[in-house]
């Protein structure tokens, strides 16, 4: 029973040799939603809603990246901008992109995609819409080490470092204390929303108790700022991404089997236990090394990967398509704040909490969504 | 015969930890000092220490606890969630924001300020109620606590928005937006007297009707009770205690979930009786914490709230790990 059921979840997706040879073609056996790709007896299906999603998405991208880059205390015309990303134009102008501009602008992409892959593995993992990195304590483990590394030991550590041991700690102890994910994930949210507070009142403690001037200089950081992001977290997470996002891509097909009752995805060959352990750690490592760059930036982790969803076929775990709209979002979330009280910059982290905790509380107060992934 | 032993046992935790609270300190005034003042050796220096420092600041800790441990009670009992408590379902954030906004637009540290938290955590008592009634939240225990939790972001980021744009309130807000009772005294509890009282009658009269809605809105009616009634009255009450106490202390974390948890271990869930007991345990947590505090990193002292959050966060794990959460 188990393989048939195992060879029919295969047959939808290899194809024999059929008519068609090279180019797209359509025969009866693929799924209504897809675009069949064939090459020599290899073939490929390509589900048609993602790939619209994923070209809406990119077309976002591309609109707040030049937005992103144009709009600042001194505003540029869009091809101008274009031009000095190329190299040629102003110096004045590639100085101002390029040097200032834009590296502020890859930390938001970079973060913004680090969190919102992070919230979709563990939104798929915990089979619950709501569990995101900076509700189950995730993102305070991170921010405590770092604050410590900044004001409690001496600058040796680095705190990209530091954050990510932070939030392996704080994953550890949330996973221990709550036993496992749990039925809907429920328990280990709750536990991770205690041991966050936990952190974050330690987070606090070590703000209050240094100088003043120390306090100030961390405050903006605490509450998700991409401020002060140095160049070598970056490096850190565009590495991270880099190597999270593909490892994540080719485990789609596990993760989705995930969304199932745990003897049906063992009845498929998945080694559950096992694959759970690996988001696990992806989503671990993608949100502490966000947080090393930009702070504990909250609500991207989970409006991205619910943007992606909407853009996407349910078949699968959204992964590319959540962290680019993670990206998008984060940039988009930078570029209020920059600009809406336009000397005062406001931190990233505050406009992403202003505007998805309502968000939240509708998803909530909405009745029986938040079950169904 | 329960009742009574529990009862003792919260007199004796509320005695021995109201004498630490006199007899310990960050300073240097050493408990044989303090009991050779006592029994009646003229020591000016730990007389004043005692009189002038700890005792006020003890009393102000018994009110807070107080307030906060049958604010959480009722809390719980009223949307019949056994996590319901100010902190985590983003009450007493509201109750902090109004304060906030009120220094910020030019209010300093007075009478005026528990009036603007009461009215703060009014705000948040409703947008509770609000969402514990709408489509059936209020069943399921954990997403009104992550409802709080979002509330407590927005309402968090509010403050940081408002410390940002205004430094020179920024320091004078933040010591006392993690919770302290250091540096509160008679005139700061005079201030709270009246909302306070009010809040206490208020209780008085609800025990009953909320005993009976405990056995369902059915019932309740039955036995003539108004249960629309009493749960508005209910979140009234639950506004003035933790009004009161976020104006004396700042938000405290979890405290309200530790000391009704307690309570029921002694006596059962009856809320007739955990009420009483909530009275006498939580001010006996809150003067141990208090005292933890004071102790852990001499001689400077550690914010209350960080000791209760330390303290509550296993309970909460505690009673989200119990095989069946228990009924109200």
């Amino acid at each position: 029973m188990m393989q048939r059921l195992g060879a029919r979840a295969g047959a939808n997706r290899r194809q024999g040799p059929g008519p068609g040879r090279g180019g797209t073609s359509r025969s009866d056996l693929s799924p209504r939603d897809a675009w069949l790709l064939r090459w020599r007896g290899h073939s490929l299906l390509l589900p048609r809603r993602s790939l619209l999603g994923l070209a809406w998405l990119l077309l976002g991208l591309v609109v707040v990246f030049i937005a992103s880059l144009s709009i600042g205390s001194m505003p540029l015309a869009p091809q101008r901008v274009i031009a000095a990303l190329f190299g040629s134009g102003d110096p004045l102008d590639i100085y101002l992109v390029r040097e200032l501009r834009l590296g502020r602008l890859g930390a938001a992409l970079a973060s913004g995609a680090g969190f919102a892959l992070s919230g979709c593995l563990l939104q798929t993992l915990t089979r619950n819409r709501l569990a995101m990195p900076d509700i189950i304590g995730i993102n305070n483990g991170a921010t405590a080490f770092a604050v410590a590394s900044i004001v409690a030991l001496p600058m040796s550590f680095a705190p990209p470092m530091l954050a990510l041991v932070g939030a392996v700690t704080a994953t550890a102890l949330t996973f221990a204390l709550a036993g496992g994910v749990g039925v809907r994930g429920y328990r280990f949210i709750i536990v991770g929303v205690g041991i966050g507070a936990v952190f974050g009142a330690l987070t606090n403690l070590m703000l209050a108790r240094t100088s003043i001037d120390a306090a100030n200089a961390a405050f903006p950081w605490t509450v998700g700022s991409l401020n002060g992001s140095g160049a070598g977290a970056q490096i850190m997470l565009w590495i991270g991404l880099a190597v999270c996002l593909p490892l994540a891509m080719a485990s789609t097909r596990g993760l989705s089997s995930l969304r199932f009752a745990e003897p049906v995805a063992l009845g498929w060959g998945v080694r559950v236990a096992r694959l759970r352990l690996f988001a696990l750690a992806l989503a671990v490592i993608c949100a502490a090394l966000a947080v090393a760059v930009a702070g504990p930036v909250g609500m991207i982790a989970l409006i991205g990967p619910e943007l992606a969803r909407r853009l996407s076929s349910h078949r699968s775990v959204p992964v590319l398509n959540a962290a680019l709209a993670g990206a998008m979002l984060m940039a988009l979330a930078d570029l209020l704040g920059r600009t809406l009280l336009a000397p005062v910059e406001v931190p990233v982290g505050i406009v992403t909490a202003l505007v998805g905790g309502p968000y939240l509380i509708w998803i909530l107060l909405r009745g029986d969504s938040p079950r169904a992934l | 015969m329960r009742f009574t032993r529990g009862l003792g046992f919260s007199l004796l935790a509320l005695g021995v930890a109201l004498c630490a609270s006199l007899a310990l300190g960050a300073g240097d005034v050493t408990p044989l000092q303090v009991l050779r003042w006592v029994l009646g050796d003229d020591d000016g220096n730990a007389g004043f220490v005692v009189t002038e420092l700890r005792l006020p600041r003890s009393c102000v800790g018994i009110v807070v606890g107080a307030a906060l441990g049958v604010a959480g009670n009722l809390l719980q009992t009223v949307t019949r969630n056994p996590l319901a408590e100010p902190d985590l379902l983003g009450v007493s954030a509201a109750s902090t924001t109004a304060v906030v906004i009120a220094i910020l637009l030019g209010a300093s540290v007075t009478t005026l300020q528990v009036w603007v938290a009461v009215l703060g955590a009014m705000c948040g008592c409703a947008l509770v109620l609000a969402a514990a009634r709408l489509r059936g939240v209020g069943d399921d225990p954990i997403r009104l606590i992550l409802a709080g939790a979002a509330l407590k972001g927005v309402l968090t980021a509010l403050v940081s928005l408002v410390l940002l744009l205004d430094q020179r309130s920024a320091d004078e807000i933040r010591f006392w937006t993690i919770g302290a009772l250091a540096g509160r005294g008679y005139q700061e509890l005079l201030g709270v007297a009246a909302p306070l009282l009010l809040g206490v009658l208020l209780v008085a009269f609800l025990s009953r009707p909320l005993a009976a809605l405990a056995l369902g809105e059915r019932v309740a009616s039955g036995l003539g009770h108004r249960p629309r009634l009493t749960r508005w009255l209910t979140l009234l009450a639950v506004a003035l205690l933790s009004g009161v106490a976020v104006a004396l202390a700042g938000p405290i974390a979890f405290f309200g979930l530790v000391v009704p948890v307690l309570a029921r271990a002694l006596v059962g869930p009856d809320i007739r009786r955990t009420l009483p007991l909530c009275v006498l345990l939580g001010p006996a947590v809150l003067l141990a914490a208090d005292v933890v505090a004071r102790l852990l990193v001499r001689p400077s002292e550690l914010p209350l709230g960080v000791v209760t959050a330390v303290i509550g966060a296993p309970v909460l794990v505690a009673v989200v790990r119990a095989h069946r959460l228990p009924r109200l």
